[in-house]
C-alpha cells in the first residue's frame, strides 16, 4: 500500500483525485496548501505527492523546494499553467512530471503509476553483461526476447514496430529521418511509401507514451525526422 | 397689374413710342428753338429770316475774301476764263462751298469786280457780265455795294446793320499785347453784284428742304405748345412704365438674366457708345447735308442709335433690378479678385512670416554680392572674389544636400518600421535643423508608441492567461466529477444522455481555453521561435502519417505532389506541425467524405516554396476566406460542433510570425490554403 499525498487548494480537485487514487488501491493523505502539505510529509511516511503550484500561504514550487532539501520522495506537479517554461521550471526544481489542469484522469493514474514504478524499483533494472538490451528511462527494449517494458510494464509491439525502435533507441539521441530509418531498418532505399514509417511511429508512441501527443521517449522533431530521448 | 408688367406687345409699343416721342421732343425744342431766334419777325419764309440774311452776308463776304486770297496767290480756288469782253474772268464753281452754307450758295449769284485791275470774280458762267449787272439790280433780292454804298431789297440787311456788318469784320490777334480785335474787312477796292435766285436752279436740292422746314416752323408757330407737353408726358408715362416693366416676364418672379447681362457692364457700355458717337456723327452729318436721301437715313441713324440706347438702357435697369449692376463691372470683379488674391498673400506671408524672411535674406544677400561682384568687374578682383564665391556656393550645397539626404535617410528608416532613429543634429543650421529635431521626435514617439503597443498585447496576453488559469481550475472538477459520475452505474437513460453532454462540453470548454490562450499569444506575437532548417518532404511524411488513420476514417485520399529534391525552409518545427495539425484536423473535420485532399508543393522563382492544400468542403461555405481567418469564426454549419473556431486564425498568426504567408481562398465548394515560404540553403 503505497501512501499518496494529494496536495491541491480546492478541495473539490483533491476529492476527486482521491476517488480516482482510491480505486487505484492507493492510500491518500490531503493537504489544502504547501505548509500543510510538509506537515503531513514529516509526520507520515509519503511515497508520492501530487503537488498544485498555486495555492495560498506556501505554493507549489516552495513546497517542492522544501522537500527536495532532504527528501528523493517522487513529485508530481500539478498546475492550471500550461507554459513551457512553467514545466520547464518545475522539473528544473526536482519535480519528477508535471500534469497540466484540467487533466486526463487516465492519464493522471498512468504517470503516478509509471512514477510510482519507477521510484520504487529504482535501480534495480540492471544492464546485464552481453545482453541486448536498450534502455531509456523507464522505456526497455529486449533484443533477445523482443520484448519492451514501459515502466516496468510490457507493451506488445508488432515487429515492424520492434524493429523501428530497437533502431532508435540504439541510437538514442540521434535524429534519424525517415528515409534514413527506412534504410536502416530496411538495408534498402525506401522511394514512395515513406509515410508508412510515420504511420508506425505514431503506433509505437501510442503504445509506449502515456500521453503519445507529448511524447517523453519517442519524440518527433516535424520536418527533420524522430529520435529516443536520452534519459539517464 | 402683373399682367400689364408682363405683356410683350405693351412693352413691343412702348419700345416703338418711345423713340418717336422723344424724337418730337427734340423737333418741339428746335421749332421753339428756331422761333426763339427767327419767330420774332411777320416773316413766314425763309428769305425774310435773318439766318438767310446772315447766310447770303457771309458767303458774299467770303466770297470777297476768296478773291482777296486769288489775287495776293494765296489761294487758287477760282478758275480763270475768259469772257466775250475780254476782261479777265475767275470763276468759282458753286459747289465748292457746298455743306456750310446749307445750299444757298447754288441759289446766290454774284459778281465781284477788283476797281484795280478790272477783274471779275464770279460763281456764274455767262456770255455778258455787264447785262448780267443789270438784271441784279431787278432781282427779287438783291445785294449791291458800290462805291460805299450797299443797295440791298434784303429785309434784315436793312433792318439790321449791326448784325449784318459782323460779316464783314473778322478778329485779328496782335502779336505784341495778344489780345484779339476786330478789324472790318477792306471791301472798299470791290464793286459787289448779287441776287438770290431760287427759281434758277431746278430740281429737288437741299436748300430746297432746308427752306422747307423754314418755312413749315415759321407757318406753323403754334404747333410745338401742344406737341411738346403731349411728347413729354408721353415719353415720361412710357418711360416710368418701362422702368417698372423691364425684366418681368409672365410666371416669372425673379428678373430673368439673359447672357447680355452678364457680360461686363462697362464693354456694353463702351461698345454702345462708340457705336452711338459713329452713327449719331453720321446722323448730323446727314441732317448738315439736308437732301431728301441724308434725312432718312437720318431718321434711320436716329432709330439705330435709340436702338443702341435702348439695349444699354435695357441691361442697365435689369441689372439694377437683379442686384447685379456692380457686381457686373469688370473692374468691380478684378477689384474683388485682386482684394481676395491680396488677402490670401497677407494671410499666408502671415503664416509663413518665416519662410518669407529666409528666402528675403537670402536672395538679398544674392543680389547684394551679385551687385558688388558686378560693379568690382573691371577690376580683376572680381574673378578672384567669384571664383571664391563659386567655391563657398559649391560646399554651401553639397553639405545642405548631404544634410537632407540624411534626414531623408532617417525619415525613410521610419517608414520602414526601424524605431531606434536619431539624427545627430549637432552640425546642422537653420531649418535643416528644425526638421531633424522633429524627425528625432517623430522617431522617438515612434518607438514609444511600439513599445506601449507591445506592453499592451503583453498585458492582454498575461491578462487572458491569468483568466484562462482561473478557468482551469474549475473546469479541472467539472471533467473529473463529470467523468466521476459516467463511472456510476446509473440506469436513467436521460441521466445518462445529460451526462454525455456535460462531458462534451466541458471537453469544448477546454480546448477553448487552451486556443484561446494559444492564439493571444500568438497574435501578439509573444512566442519564443525556435527556427530550424526544416525539410518540405519530410514534414508531410511525417504529418500524414499522423493523420492516415483519420483521413481513412473518412476515406480522404491525399494526393500529393511535392518535389523529389530537398526544400528546407527556415522555420519553428514545433510551430510549423501546429499549423499542419490544425490544417489537417480542419480536413477531418469538414471535408467531404470520400473525396481527394491535394497537397502540392511547388518551388516559385527559386526563392519561396509554395504549399498548397486543397479540399473539397462537405458544407456549403457561405463565408469569405478573410471572414475564415478571423478568431472564432466557422462555417455555419460547423459552428455547434467541435472546435474553438481559432484554428485557422492561429494557423495564419503562427505563419506570419515564422515568415511565411498564409491564404486561404474559397471557390465554390473548394478550400484551398496556400502558405508561401521563403527557402533556406
Amino acid at each position: 500500500m503505497y501512501n499518496i499525498l494529494v496536495v491541491d487548494d480546492d478541495k473539490e480537485i483533491v476529492g476527486a483525485i482521491d476517488i480516482y487514487l482510491k480505486n487505484e488501491g492507493y492510500n491518500i493523505l490531503k493537504a489544502y496548501n504547501g505548509e500543510e502539505a510538509l506537515k503531513v510529509i514529516e509526520e507520515n511516511e509519503i511515497h508520492l505527492i501530487i503537488l498544485d503550484i498555486m495555492m495560498p500561504k506556501k505554493d507549489g514550487l516552495e513546497t517542492l523546494e522544501e522537500i527536495r532539501k532532504n527528501k528523493t520522495i517522487p513529485v508530481i506537479l500539478l498546475s492550471a499553467k500550461s507554459e513551457d517554461y512553467d514545466k520547464i521550471g518545475g522539473l528544473n526544481l526536482g519535480a519528477d512530471d508535471y500534469i497540466t489542469k484540467p487533466f486526463n484522469p487516465l492519464e493522471l493514474m498512468a504517470r503516478v503509476n509509471s512514477v510510482l514504478r519507477r521510484y520504487v524499483s529504482f535501480g534495480s533494472i540492471k544492464k546485464e553483461e552481453g545482453k541486448k538490451v536498450y534502455q531509456t528511462g523507464g522505456l526497455l527494449v529486449d533484443d533477445d526476447t523482443k520484448k519492451v517494458m514501459v515502466d516496468e510494464k510490457e507493451v506488445k509491439l508488432t515487429a515492424t514496430e520492434f524493429n523501428i525502435l530497437k533502431f532508435l533507441i540504439q541510437n538514442k539521441g540521434k535524429v534519424y529521418s525517415i528515409p534514413q530509418i527506412y534504410e536502416n531498418v530496411w538495408n534498402e532505399e525506401g522511394f514512395g511509401a515513406e509515410n508508412i514509417i510515420a504511420v508506425h511511429i505514431r503506433h509505437i508512441r501510442e503504445k509506449i507514451e502515456i500521453n503519445p501527443k507529448e511524447p517523453r521517449y519517442l519524440k518527433v522533431i516535424w520536418g527533420v525526422g524522430y529520435k529516443i530521448e536520452d534519459e539517464k | 397689374m402683373d399682367n400689364l408688367k408682363s405683356s410683350k406687345l405693351l412693352k413691343m409699343i412702348s419700345y416703338i413710342l418711345l423713340p418717336i416721342f422723344i424724337l418730337l421732343i427734340g423737333l418741339s425744342i428746335f421749332h421753339f428753338a428756331f422761333l426763339e431766334e427767327y419767330g420774332n419777325t411777320d416773316a413766314t419764309k425763309f428769305v425774310d429770316t435773318e439766318m438767310f440774311a446772315n447766310k447770303y452776308a457771309y458767303y458774299i463776304a467770303d466770297n470777297i475774301e476768296n478773291a482777296k486770297n486769288q489775287k495776293n496767290g494765296n489761294s487758287r480756288m477760282f478758275m480763270q476764263i475768259e469772257d466775250l469782253n475780254g476782261d479777265k474772268v475767275y470763276y468759282l464753281d458753286k459747289n465748292y462751298m457746298y455743306s456750310y452754307y446749307n445750299g444757298i450758295n447754288e441759289y446766290v449769284d454774284f459778281i465781284i469786280i477788283d476797281k484795280e485791275t478790272n477783274e471779275i470774280y464770279t460763281n456764274i458762267k455767262i456770255d455778258d457780265y455787264n447785262k448780267e449787272i443789270e438784271n441784279m439790280k431787278n432781282a427779287p433780292k438783291y445785294w449791291n455795294y458800290n462805291d460805299g454804298k450797299i443797295e440791298t431789297n434784303i429785309e434784315y440787311i436793312n433792318n439790321n446793320n449791326i448784325k449784318f456788318n459782323t460779316a464783314f469784320q473778322y478778329f485779328v490777334i496782335d502779336k505784341e499785347t495778344n489780345e484779339t480785335h476786330s478789324e472790318t474787312r477792306n471791301i472798299e477796292n470791290y464793286t459787289v453784284y448779287s441776287k438770290y435766285n431760287p427759281e434758277k436752279t431746278s430740281g429737288l436740292t437741299n436748300y430746297k428742304i432746308v427752306e422747307g422746314i423754314y418755312e413749315f416752323c415759321l407757318q406753323n408757330k403754334s404747333l410745338p405748345i401742344y406737341i411738346l407737353p403731349i411728347s413729354i408726358i408721353g415719353t415720361f408715362l412710357i418711360a416710368v412704365y418701362l422702368l417698372c416693366a423691364i425684366g418681368h416676364e409672365k410666371n416669372q418672379e425673379e428678373v430673368k438674366l439673359s447672357y447680355l447681362d452678364k457680360l461686363p457692364y462697362e464693354l456694353i457700355f463702351f461698345v454702345g457708345a462708340i457705336l452711338l458717337t459713329i452713327f449719331a456723327t453720321g446722323a448730323l452729318e446727314c441732317i448738315n447735308i439736308a437732301n431728301y436721301i441724308t434725312l432718312i437715313f437720318a431718321v434711320l441713324l436716329y432709330f439705330i442709335c435709340y436702338i443702341i440706347c435702348a439695349i444699354v438702357g435695357v441691361t442697365t435697369i435689369k441689372r439694377i433690378k437683379a442686384k447685379s449692376f456692380i457686381k457686373s463691372f469688370f473692374i468691380y470683379k478684378m477689384g474683388s479678385w485682386c482684394l481676395s488674391r491680396l488677402k490670401k498673400v497677407f494671410i499666408t506671408l502671415d503664416e509663413k512670416a518665416t519662410e518669407n524672411k529666409r528666402l528675403f535674406w537670402y536672395y538679398l544677400l544674392f543680389i547684394i554680392v551679385s551687385i558688388m561682384l558686378a560693379c568690382l568687374f573691371y577690376t580683376g578682383i572680381a574673378i578672384i572674389l567669384l571664383i571664391g564665391f563659386w567655391i563657398w556656393a559649391y560646399y554651401r550645397i553639397k553639405k545642405y544636400i548631404l544634410d537632407q539626404e540624411k534626414i531623408k535617410n532617417a525619415l525613410k528608416d521610419i517608414y520602414e518600421g526601424k524605431n531606434d532613429v536619431k539624427l545627430d543634429d549637432e552640425n546642422l543650421r537653420g531649418v535643416l535643423k528644425e526638421m531633424a529635431v522633429y524627425v528625432n521626435d517623430i522617431a522617438s514617439g515612434f518607438s514609444n508608441a511600439i513599445q506601449e503597443s507591445l506592453k499592451s498585447e503583453r498585458l492582454k496576453t498575461e491578462l487572458i492567461t491569468n483568466v484562462s488559469h482561473d478557468i482551469k481550475t474549475p473546469l479541472t472538477s467539472i471533467i473529473n466529477y463529470v467523468d466521476l459520475l459516467k463511472k456510476e452505474n446509473i440506469q436513467d437513460e436521460k441521466a445518462r444522455e445529460y451526462i454525455e453532454i456535460l462531458d462534451q462540453k466541458s471537453q469544448r470548454l477546454k480546448k477553448l481555453t487552451e486556443d484561446l490562450v494559444e492564439a493571444s499569444k500568438v497574435s501578439s506575437g509573444n512566442v519564443k521561435l525556435n527556427l530550424e532548417d526544416i525539410d518540405i518532404k519530410e514534414l508531410f511524411n511525417q504529418t500524414i502519417g499522423e493523420f492516415k488513420d483519420k483521413f481513412e476514417e473518412k476515406n480522404l485520399k491525399i494526393e500529393t505532389q511535392i518535389p523529389k529534391k530537398d526544400i528546407k525552409i527556415k522555420a519553428d518545427s514545433r510551430y510549423l506541425y501546429r499549423i499542419i495539425e490544425n490544417l489537417f484536423s480542419n480536413i477531418t473535420k469538414y471535408a467531404l467524405p470520400s473525396s481527394r485532399v491535394y497537397i502540392d508543393v511547388v518551388e516559385k522563382d527559386e526563392k519561396f516554396v509554395n504549399i498548397s492544400i486543397k479540399n473539397i468542403s462537405k458544407d456549403k461555405l457561405n463565408i469569405s476566406s478573410d471572414e475564415l481567418m478571423q478568431r472564432f469564426v466557422r462555417g455555419d454549419k460547423s459552428r455547434y460542433t467541435e472546435g474553438s473556431g481559432l484554428g485557422l486564425s492561429i494557423a495564419k498568426s503562427l505563419s506570419e510570425l515564422q515568415g511565411g504567408k498564409f491564404n486561404i481562398t474559397i471557390d465554390g465548394d473548394l478550400f484551398k490554403v496556400d502558405l508561401e515560404w521563403k527557402m533556406s540553403y
